[in-house]
């Protein structure tokens, strides 16, 4: 039982709750329309199909990677800080294995991204080890690991066979003038929100995240769920990886450095609560595109890239803030 | 001439949402005296005695410090008024030495650095009234259960308390621990310290108390002198009168032999359980707390690994392999804390309804299937208010409980294992969750009930075994549970009193 008075702790728990509904639900919208209205206003070129297109494409891989991480958020394991070293990884393998063709590449590249999340997933799932501590230092021995087997070099496709070419190509497909990528995000999130809503799994990873004991001790195998949402985590984070290698024409190792933090930040704006089981992945792609838009916004004002660090980090600090903030005032809702 | 009185509460009242904790409480507390707080689980003691230390600033009512009327919202303003309160779990910091911890708030210092040699002095000081020779330099977590709750009542006395509350300080103590614990607070008596002492083992307060206040279901039922007291007569207070109730009518004999466990052990938490389950048959354990009955029903449905044993429902083996996979046998388990193992509280009630069947079947039920299921629970269970969509905490306990028991009775088990399932609800729900229990029985299934609420367990149950350490101890049948229901309590009591 809270300590709080009864009226007021029924206030300030429905604010609460209030931010994160607003938040994950259509009100990320909101904040996405508010961003057009200021872009149209900060500059004249900002909604050309062009520009609303320049929006979409610098975000559509941290859209890959957000789409796969609200699993991890959702089962009440905060985040997968991994992220970095496995799309590094990822990019680098399916760039040294194209001589198996593209297929064989893609097929590996996945494969050590997945090998990444199994690792993970049983620490973290069945021995339960703290998912912060652990994934940060999967991310230094992965990073540590790329620079020795490389020598600290770049690896570049081979263009001899023709699977370079269809590599480089994965990434600058195009279809009726929307990018291949693009459509990709679409279906991801549309997977994943059936995943989400619709199957058992969905309804058990829910249950964990908001309340893991009681999952326990409903049936749910709760070590399983946890363990199936890192790997669907890293599945999306290595699709990112071998796109941005695709995209870069290289695998290196600093490929992927800031989405772990950029994906966080969509996640959270997106309405997932770090506490576990609320989210959806309507409210995570809102988020994604609230990034995008940030951005381009910011670059159209003239701010270097830096300053725009400054700036996400700043919001980031302000949305965590937030919801933490009306969720003490509320005490938890489930006390 | 100091009033003789040293606290007087009037009508004070404390609700959280959906239940009264305590209702109108008038209590008066002699200057001097060990007054005793008893009543059983849920009676209201400790939510009484977390108002007079100033855990709430909701309460209603009014409370008289030394003839004066005093409005106590917060702990700091509690020891203001000279009050100091010892809680059931122990609130020390392992890590830090003993004079920190007893210290606390008011760290003796020089300069910015902290006064190590006048910490220690005055630790001592304060270690000395509890009469405990330890190194104050020494850090908590090296001391024993008994001599950390010594520390915690040093740390009271530092403050120089007029009145000194402690909630159920014996429960983790051997008899020796106890008995230098009275021994303790017959001296804080002669110094004039007024004591409060919060319990529901009978031979300790009569031990202790020259008075005894019993609270039940949120009021008191009386205060009475110790000595002019009987036992009985106190029992009878604390539990209600059982002939009050309505009676549960049960329709049928039980059968044959459905559900038999042999030689069921984890090691350190019970050894060699053996014992069988009729059909339509409820069997009760009883106990005390950290006898091993939560561990067993843990075990029974393969949430916790076993050591050795096996199960078998109507001759067929059952591999406890995992929850699921006895859920899917047939067993299913109503866990004892609702808030934490039981409900997801955040989640909607429909969504709670649903997710041991779809645990159980590893699919899940369509969108229709799931409101039908809600609608069906729902009603049998007389669910108020039966909104599919309402999130559990908004629901009262007894409504809470009620969902609980209509999830499980969802996936249809043949053996219903309920642990403690009525604790903490109103009359009201426990009344339709024991026709249901009851009715599942009657169609033939086997239950196993848990309870430390003997009443329920003397109501309910058709024999009834007796577990202590770890061990089925006695078993009972039906005519000796109705008639020695209440003896039944007073020796569980006294067994471990006098045997510990």
């Amino acid at each position: 039982m809270p300590d709080q008075g009864a009226s007021g702790t029924v206030i300030s728990r429905s604010d609460a709750l209030r931010v994160r509904r607003f938040l994950g639900g259509a009100g990320i919208y909101v904040v996405v329309l508010l961003l057009l209205l200021i872009g149209s206003l900060v500059s004249r070129d900002f909604l050309t199909s062009g520009n609303l297109l320049n929006i979409v494409r610098p975000v559509t891989l941290l859209g890959i990677v957000a789409v796969g991480l609200m699993f991890v958020t959702q089962s009440g394991h905060y985040v997968d800080l991994s992220i970095p070293a496995t799309m590094a990884l990822s990019g680098m393998v399916a760039v040294s294995t194209l001589g198996l063709g593209i297929a064989g590449s893609v097929v590996c590249g996945l494969g050590a991204g997945l090998l990444v999340g199994l690792i993970n997933g049983l620490l973290i799932g069945y021995l339960r080890l703290n998912p912060i501590i652990w994934t940060l230092a999967m991310n230094f021995m992965l990073d540590g690991l790329l620079r020795w087997s490389t020598g600290g070099n770049q690896v570049y496709p081979d263009y001899t066979t023709g699977a370079g070419d269809v590599f480089v190509q994965l990434s600058r497909f195009e279809t009726a003038g929307v990018p291949g990528i693009t459509l990709l995000l679409a279906g991801l999130a549309g997977v994943a929100h059936l995943l989400a809503r619709c199957t058992c799994f969905g309804d058990q990873l829910q249950l964990t995240g908001s309340a893991y004991e009681v999952a326990a001790t409903s049936g749910v195998a709760v070590r399983r769920v946890v363990m199936l949402s890192f790997l669907i985590s890293a599945f999306t984070t290595a699709t990112a990886g071998i796109l941005l290698a695709s995209l870069s024409k290289q695998g290196t190792f600093t490929n992927g450095q800031g989405y772990d933090f950029n994906a966080v930040t969509a996640v959270v704006i997106g309405g997932v609560a770090l506490t576990g089981g609320v989210g959806t992945v309507f409210g995570v792609v809102g988020g994604v595109l609230v990034m995008g838009l940030l951005g381009n916004i910011m670059t159209l004002a003239g701010w270097g890239s830096f300053d725009q660090m400054m700036a996400k980090g700043l919001l980031f600090v302000v949305v965590v803030a937030a919801m933490a903030c009306a969720t003490r005032r509320g005490g938890r809702e489930d006390e | 001439m100091p009033e003789a009185y040293i606290l007087r509460l009037s009508a004070v009242t404390k609700s959280y949402p959906g239940t009264l904790a305590v209702d109108g409480v008038d209590l008066t507390i002699r200057r001097g005296e060990v007054h005793a707080l008893m009543g059983e689980n849920g009676a209201g003691k400790s939510t009484l005695m977390k108002i007079l230390a100033g855990s709430f600033d909701d309460y209603t009512g009014t409370i008289e410090i030394d003839g004066r009327v005093a409005r106590i919202s917060s702990p700091a303003q509690a020891k203001a008024h000279g009050i100091e309160m010892i809680h059931q779990e122990l609130s020390l910091a392992g890590p830090l030495s003993i004079a920190e911890n007893i210290l606390v708030g008011r760290l003796p210092r020089r300069g910015v650095f902290l006064d190590g040699n006048a910490m220690a002095v005055e630790a001592r000081r304060c270690l000395d009234q509890v009469g405990l020779d330890v190194n104050p330099r020494q850090a908590v977590e090296m001391l024993s259960q008994h001599e950390a709750q010594l520390v915690e009542i040093a740390r009271a006395l530092g403050n120089n308390p007029a009145v000194l509350v402690m909630d159920e300080p014996t429960s983790a103590l051997s008899r020796a621990e106890t008995n230098r614990l009275f021994a303790i607070i017959e001296r804080l008596k002669q110094r004039g310290v007024t004591i409060i002492y919060v319990s529901h083992h009978l031979p300790e307060v009569y031990q202790i108390a020259d008075r005894i206040t019993v609270l039940r279901d949120g009021r008191k039922i009386a205060t009475v002198a110790a000595e002019e007291v009987k036992p009985w007569s106190l029992v009878e207070m604390m539990i209600g009168q059982p002939a009050g109730q309505a009676r549960i009518e049960r329709r049928r004999e039980p059968g044959r032999k459905r559900f038999r466990v042999r030689n069921f052990t984890r090691s350190g938490f019970f050894h060699d359980i053996r014992f069988f389950i009729r059909a339509g048959e409820i069997l009760g354990i009883g106990g005390l707390a950290g006898a091993g009955r939560t561990e067993l029903a843990r075990c029974l449905s393969g949430v916790d690994p076993l050591d050795s044993g096996d199960m078998m429902l109507d001759g067929r083996y059952i591999e406890p392999t995992s929850m699921r996979a006895c859920m899917k046998q047939g067993i299913a388990y109503l866990t004892e804390d609702r808030k934490r193992q039981g409900l997801a509280l955040r989640l909607s009630a429909l969504t709670n309804t649903a997710n041991a069947v779809h645990a159980k079947r590893g699919q899940l039920l369509s969108r229709r299937e799931r409101r039908e299921l809600f609608s069906r629970q729902a009603a049998q269970l007389q669910l108020q208010p039966a909104q599919p969509q309402r999130q559990m905490v908004q629901f009262s306990g007894g409504n809470q409980q009620k969902v609980l028991l209509g999830k499980w009775l969802a996936t249809a088990p043949e053996v219903l294992i309920l642990d403690e399932p009525t604790r903490g609800v109103d009359v009201g729900a426990k009344q339709v969750i024991h026709e249901k229990i009851a009715q599942l029985a009657d169609r033939g299934k086997c239950v196993l009930l848990i309870s430390s609420d003997l009443p329920e367990l003397a109501t309910l149950s058709d024999r009834v075994m007796i577990m202590r350490k770890g061990r089925f101890i006695r078993e009972m049948s039906k005519t000796e549970l109705s008639e020695n229901a209440i003896l039944l309590a007073a020796n569980a009591d006294r067994e471990v009193r006098f045997h510990a």
